[in-house]
């Protein structure tokens, strides 16, 4: 029988032991997750731990620590996440983006030049998606220019949800019913998928933000939406990741955060810059 | 359409390339972005694995001007978070530059309270009482066991009336009611002061919940 501590009474991981695996979690992946979240942590650990075999936690956490593949800690990470969202949540960050925000990007731009957009914890897709459709419906210089989407999460079975493209009803929910008949074909009472045009144009990669590596990939973004995501990361976290924003964007390029988070609280390197319909927060020229 | 397939972007040189001594180098390179990587770099390992890499860092933030680099170096000290790294940063407690100074100050409450307390503690009885001040509002903000009792300290012997309201802030900020017989003294110290006796009474009404 798979036992998740040493503790007599068998109910979740030890404080010696939760406190060893978020300091690794957060070192490896940025997640942080304090003693609140400990019913969270313990199921999800229990049930990995049983998935594997594993015999006790120390043997459980030197497997995530030294398995060559890293296959288990991926395994892990995905059960860790949440992934909950839905097509157009928080538009008017979108309307921000499509009102103000790209005309200032382009502003003095040739016509052709690429646009590089990135969304950062993408989960299933819904948010890249978001954003190809608002841009092809919503701004009118669409046609000017050459538009990257970039979409990444830590988490591969989200992804390739995502690349997939299909989703339920529930998904579709603040979706006009126009957009859906154009942009998405009827799988079946439950399903639709998205147009083949758009999941091909969206470049889905699995990335951990708190890797520098991995991160050294992501230059000359324009904007950047990380939204409701670093709240799952520690002030320090939250710094690193700013500042590993900062080097990916392009003077100027904006950063876009979920409703409940500020930029302010993170790090001294954004401005905050008010518009219209939100606010966004912009790297320095220089 | 004018949305493309995104090119696949060709990965910088990874950060762990450099050797440490190399890092080192770059700390003073006349690039910004090259001396943000080098501090990235220096932060991202164990301060041991990388001999001088603290002094370094804390020395390059004595010269540097660029705000992205700054806040870099800033990251890698507190991602460092041992002794050294906090004692390196406190003496910015006292530069006039006020980005710097708060800069260091939200770094130093981000690091560990049991490495910045014996290196920010002293400081509560410095000759210059903006210092006493600075340091009363971070130990405030230090989840440490001598929190408490050291900010008791500043209320019962510190000669400035400012400094002392800084400390009552800070235990008002910690929400402990312990800290109310203690705020209260402060009363008899400065039994004129109308700025006193307003913190005073909000401190009985914080704690008392009215």
């Amino acid at each position: 029988m798979t036992r998740l501590s040493d503790k007599d009474d068998g109910e979740g991981l030890s404080a010696a032991d939760y406190d060893a695996f978020c300091r690794f979690l957060r070192e490896r992946t940025g997640l942080s997750f304090t003693e609140a979240k400990r019913y969270f942590v313990d199921r999800r650990v229990a049930e990995r731990m049983a998935a594997v075999g594993a015999p006790d936690f120390r043997h459980y956490l030197n497997l995530l620590r030294f398995q060559a593949s890293g296959e288990e800690l991926q395994l892990l990470v995905n059960r860790m996440t949440v992934n909950e969202t839905y097509f157009f949540r928080e538009m008017y960050q979108l309307d921000c983006l499509v009102n103000a925000a790209l005309d200032e990007v382009v502003r003095g731009r040739e016509l052709g030049s690429r646009v590089r957009i990135w969304s950062v914890g993408c989960a299933t897709g819904e948010e890249p998606y978001s954003i190809a459709i608002t841009l092809l419906e919503r701004w009118s210089r669409v046609d000017d220019f050459e538009i990257e989407l970039h979409a990444s999460d830590i988490d591969s079975h989200v992804l390739a949800r995502a690349r997939e493209g299909i989703y339920e009803e529930r998904s579709l929910q603040a979706l006009p019913r126009h957009l859906i008949a154009k942009y998405f074909t009827r799988l079946d009472d439950q399903r639709w998928q998205i147009m083949e045009e758009l999941r091909e144009s969206i470049d889905f990669s699995l990335v951990n933000i708190a890797d520098p590596q991995q991160m050294a990939a992501f230059r000359g973004m324009d904007v950047i939406f990380c939204r409701n995501l670093l709240i799952y990361f520690d002030d320090l976290g939250r710094r690193e990741a700013a500042s590993m924003f900062y080097d990916a964007l392009s003077p100027c390029g904006f950063v876009c955060l979920g409703h409940s988070e500020s930029m302010s609280r993170m790090s001294s390197l954004f401005v905050p810059r008010r518009f219209p319909d939100a606010i966004l927060y912009q790297k320095p020229q220089s | 359409m004018a949305l493309v397939k995104a090119r696949k972007m060709a990965t910088a040189a990874p950060a762990g390339t450099a050797d440490g001594g190399d890092w080192l180098t770059r700390l003073d390179d006349a690039d910004p972005a090259q001396r943000r990587r080098a501090a990235h770099a220096l932060g991202a390992h164990p301060p041991d694995g990388r001999p001088g890499a603290v002094p370094a860092l804390s020395a390059r933030l004595a010269r540097e001007e660029e705000p992205s680099v700054r806040e870099a170096l800033l990251t890698a000290l507190v991602r460092a978070g041992t002794g050294e790294a906090a004692a390196a940063l406190v003496p910015y407690l006292a530069s006039e530059d006020v980005g710097l100074r708060n800069g260091v100050i939200e770094s130093l409450q981000q690091m560990p309270a049991a490495v910045v307390m014996p290196e920010v503690a002293p400081l509560l009885e410095a000759g210059d009482s903006d210092l006493r001040i600075f340091a009363a509002q971070l130990v405030g903000k230090l989840p440490h066991p001598d929190r408490l009792a050291l900010l008791a300290g500043v209320i019962g012997r510190d000669p400035h009336v400012n400094v002392c309201l800084a400390a009552v802030e800070a235990l008002m900020d910690g929400g402990d009611p312990a800290a109310l017989p203690v705020v209260e003294r402060l009363a008899a110290r400065f039994p004129d002061d109308p700025f006193v006796a307003f913190s005073v009474d909000a401190a009985r009404r914080l704690f008392s919940g009215a």
